[in-house]
């Protein structure tokens, strides 16, 4: 081969350090081993190396995600092999975490893959069912092990128990949060002011307690993937 | 317009400009190289006696925050704020230096520069290439100094050896070879550049109750103290670089933690074997936060190259015993010559081990999301990150106004109401239907504000005014006179632009996609009415048709649309994003 590739050569991956790791800021990079399977959102694989398998349809997330969807093409898939797996969500931020015996709640639409390991279940938030237009699932994650979440924009952290004051979060831009915060809805816009448009600053979620949330600097919280079928 | 600097050329701040509030753009790049760019608050001596006057990226700011690391925006690649009449008496002088993090040389650079921004315009800009270096691995670029008045000097002085070398140079204390986290984790080792108590307060306050242990504190139970070994060393000197076997017996006996808490640290050269094939038991919190570079008791952010988090657990799946993942000779590579992390071993693809697993920095999901902790408090505005902004409401009860939607989050009691029709109703005016809401913030907390993930970028306002295109605007200061102007030309979509003129004393926040060019105003600058942001309200504005360009540069194009064309003094600048809405 004789095509320079030096300008290229920097985006070269780096050696494996983790089961899970960023390659930039967007890419995540899985480092799949056999017996040891992942979860994954359908459609997120973007390239692999090696041998992966996947099972867009297993059993065990048609029983789990059941409520999430309804009806169209199961949002997570399985994968299972050995070799390199690369996952995005057209260019989000991807944020890896490791879960040590933690817990943390995903808004559906920001989990782009964890082990399958976890320990997880999908919930419907409390609260949000009368927002009518946006079914806000979340999906609860517990246990050790690696989890990888999207955010469209740098995210930030938030503690919520640093003043007596709740959090107040507005639910497009929610990403994760620790459970064991207690949540409730919250309607901020006085009648009065309800002029024009709906949408707006009208609801959010109240955070309580001892614990954090994450939050992206986006209100657009479109699910793509599943948009693409 | 800027004053352009040479290499050793010096001048007075209050000759480029009157404030005192200075913006300075650091811009270095090359190819396959990244920068840790950093400033150094001397004192007389021309010594570091102050270790929180050191700025850099694992100490964003200094105590009375008049220096403060801004990160990258704005096309520099790194960006501090110097607030010179607050800088204290002692520090007296400002160095700022890169230096390249990992292999290179700084010959290999591209163009750069260091630039001096105050009052919303280039006051200063002294340009280099790597022609002007060899294989220096750092370079001392400009300082700001005190000799009876501030001045600014080009220096452009590289350093052989870096970083290390750089602080050695200052007289401050070298604990570990720059980009890999330190290596033996010792238990309050007295870093040689003490993180500010802010900073190793952090931690705690964030802990989950089901966390464990996260705060770099010397656990209860380790049973070997780690001895002093070596930390901190005499200044200057490198460190240790390895950790000795005192570290491994702590490792063995290590009671407590929780599974998946260690952290392998490649760098360590040498690790016992009761370290690598006995993975430790569940029990590390002895080994504790371990000081990251330069001693900072910051948990080491997730996924650096050369940290390791491997499931090193009995019963777990990864037992971490596999073959490092590069190393496999004789595999070919697929691709002719791809990088060691292409070749496939043949064992499976497993958990590579660059070093076993070693108890140190706390890991898991506090440690992860550090890096995206809230930025510290104090300023009315703070950025938080390059596309959200916080405006705190508690320090001045100043109502700010905010494009309706654009809070993500606030804390404390927060009132957002609807902003009058009368000044939305004329901006409402606009036939395109794009219409502007505003809502008004009122009481006491903090708000967050962004919008679809666009950039964000306060401005503040001293007395001067600045048009901003009405679809840019993100929030401001309700202090601020604002009132719309609309500028009618053929062609514009809807048949006007609406333009925000403010001004007064307050912060506008304009928002844009991608990052923005600031252009001065020449006899000959033009603007693309849809990528345009915001321009110094002294620049007058003419509505050029310029089709037949426009026509000839897009083909297939409708040559519909309108240039706007600047005018103005020089001073003048306007500002355009990288996407027409």
């Amino acid at each position: 081969m004789t095509m320079n590739q030096t300008p290229i050569s920097g985006y070269a991956p780096t050696p494996v350090a983790a089961r899970m790791e960023n390659h930039g800021s967007s890419m995540l990079k899985v480092a799949m081993q056999s017996g040891h399977d992942l979860f994954a959102r359908t459609g997120s694989m973007i390239a692999y190396e090696g041998f992966v398998q996947y099972e867009a349809n297993p059993p065990a997330i048609r029983q789990m995600a059941s409520q999430w969807v309804t009806g169209e093409g199961m949002p997570l898939m399985k994968c299972h092999g050995d070799g390199l797996l690369y996952l995005a969500d057209y260019g989000a931020d991807v944020v890896c975490l490791q879960l040590n015996g933690d817990s943390l709640s995903v808004n559906g639409t920001n989990i782009l893959a964890f082990d399958a390991h976890l320990q997880w279940g999908v919930q419907r938030v409390k609260g949000m069912a009368k927002f009518a237009g946006q079914g806000l699932f979340n999906v609860a994650i517990s246990g050790t092990g690696w989890v990888a979440l999207t955010s469209r924009g740098t995210p930030i952290v938030v503690d919520c128990g640093s003043g007596e004051d709740e959090t107040y979060v507005d639910p497009d831009a929610l990403v994760a949060w620790s459970t064991g915060l207690k949540m409730k809805g919250k309607r901020s816009f006085k009648a009065s002011s309800m002029i024009g448009r709906g949408s707006g600053e009208a609801y959010q979620l109240g955070f309580s307690g001892q614990g954090f949330v994450v939050v992206q600097p986006s209100e657009d919280s479109t699910d793509r993937l599943r948009a693409r079928g | 317009m800027a004053r352009e600097f040479q290499r050793g050329h010096k001048a007075k701040i209050s000759d480029l400009t009157a404030g005192t509030d200075l913006y300075i753009g650091v811009q270095i790049s090359g190819p396959g190289l990244s920068f840790d760019i950093s400033c150094f608050g001397l004192d007389a001596q021309e010594r570091l006696s102050d270790d929180r006057y050191f700025i850099f990226f694992n100490q964003p700011k200094s105590p009375e925050e008049s220096i403060q690391q801004l990160g990258a925006q704005a096309g520099d690649t790194e960006s501090f704020r110097v607030t010179l009449d607050r800088v204290p008496a002692h520090v007296r002088k400002l160095s700022f230096t890169a230096t390249v993090d990992g292999a290179g040389q700084m010959s290999q650079i591209g163009p750069g520069y260091v630039r001096i921004v105050a009052g919303g315009a280039e006051v200063a800009r002294y340009s280099f290439t790597g022609a002007e270096f060899s294989t220096e691995r750092a370079v001392m670029l400009g300082d700001i100094y005190m000799k009876d008045v501030w001045r600014f000097a080009a220096v452009g002085q590289g350093f052989d050896g870096g970083l290390e070398a750089l602080l050695t140079n200052f007289g401050g204390e070298v604990l570990e070879e720059e980009p890999e986290p330190a290596s033996a984790p010792t238990p309050a080792a007295a870093p040689a550049f003490a993180p500010p108590a802010a900073q190793a307060s952090a931690p705690p306050a964030f802990a989950a109750p089901p966390a464990p242990p996260q705060t770099p504190q010397p656990a209860p139970a380790a049973p070997t103290p780690p001895p002093a070994q070596g930390f901190p060393p005499p200044p200057g000197s490198t460190p240790p670089p390895v950790a000795p076997a005192v570290h491994a017996a702590a490792t063995i006996a290590a009671p407590i933690a929780p599974p998946g808490f260690f952290t392998g640290q490649p760098g360590v050269g040498q690790h016992t074997p009761a370290g690598g094939t006995i993975p430790p038991p569940p029990g590390q919190p002895g080994v504790p936060g371990q000081p990251g570079p330069y001693g900072q008791q910051q948990p080491a952010p997730y996924g650096q190259p050369g940290q390791q988090q491997p499931y090193g657990q009995p019963g777990q799946p990864f037992p971490g015993q596999q073959p490092p993942y590069p190393g496999q000779p004789g595999q070919p590579g697929p691709y002719g010559g791809p990088p060691p992390a292409a070749l496939h071993g043949t064992p499976p693809h497993g958990m590579p081990q660059g070093t076993p697993p070693q108890g140190g920095t706390p890991v898991g999901v506090q440690a992860a999301l550090e890096k995206y902790r809230e930025a510290p408090t104090g300023q009315r505005w703070t950025l938080q990150n390059p596309r959200l902004i916080r405006v705190d409401l508690g320090t001045d009860p100043q109502p700010v106004l905010a494009r309706q939607g654009s809070m993500v989050l606030y804390q404390g009691k927060v009132d957002f109401g609807y902003k009058g029709a009368g000044f939305a109703g004329r901006i409402m005016g606009n036939a395109t239907g794009q219409e502007m809401q505003l809502m008004r913030c009122t009481g006491r907390g903090q708000v967050f504000l962004a919008e679809n993930s666009a950039h964000v970028h306060p401005i503040e306002l001293q007395g001067d005014a600045i048009c901003v295109s009405a679809e840019s605007v993100l929030a401001f200061d309700e202090s601020l006179q604002h009132e719309v102007r609309r500028i009618e030309g053929h062609g514009i979509p809807g048949g006007a632009l609406f333009t925000m003129q403010f001004q007064g004393h307050g912060t506008v926040v304009v928002k844009t996609n991608g990052v923005p060019v600031v252009l001065p105003v020449t006899p000959t600058t033009y603007a693309d009415s849809n990528a345009i942001v915001a321009w110094s309200a002294a620049a007058q504005v003419v509505i050029s048709s310029q089709v037949r360009l426009r026509r000839n540069s897009y083909p297939g194009h409708s040559g519909e649309t309108v240039n706007l064309q600047f005018r103005g003094a020089p001073g003048n600048f306007i500002v355009v994003q990288p996407y027409e809405v």
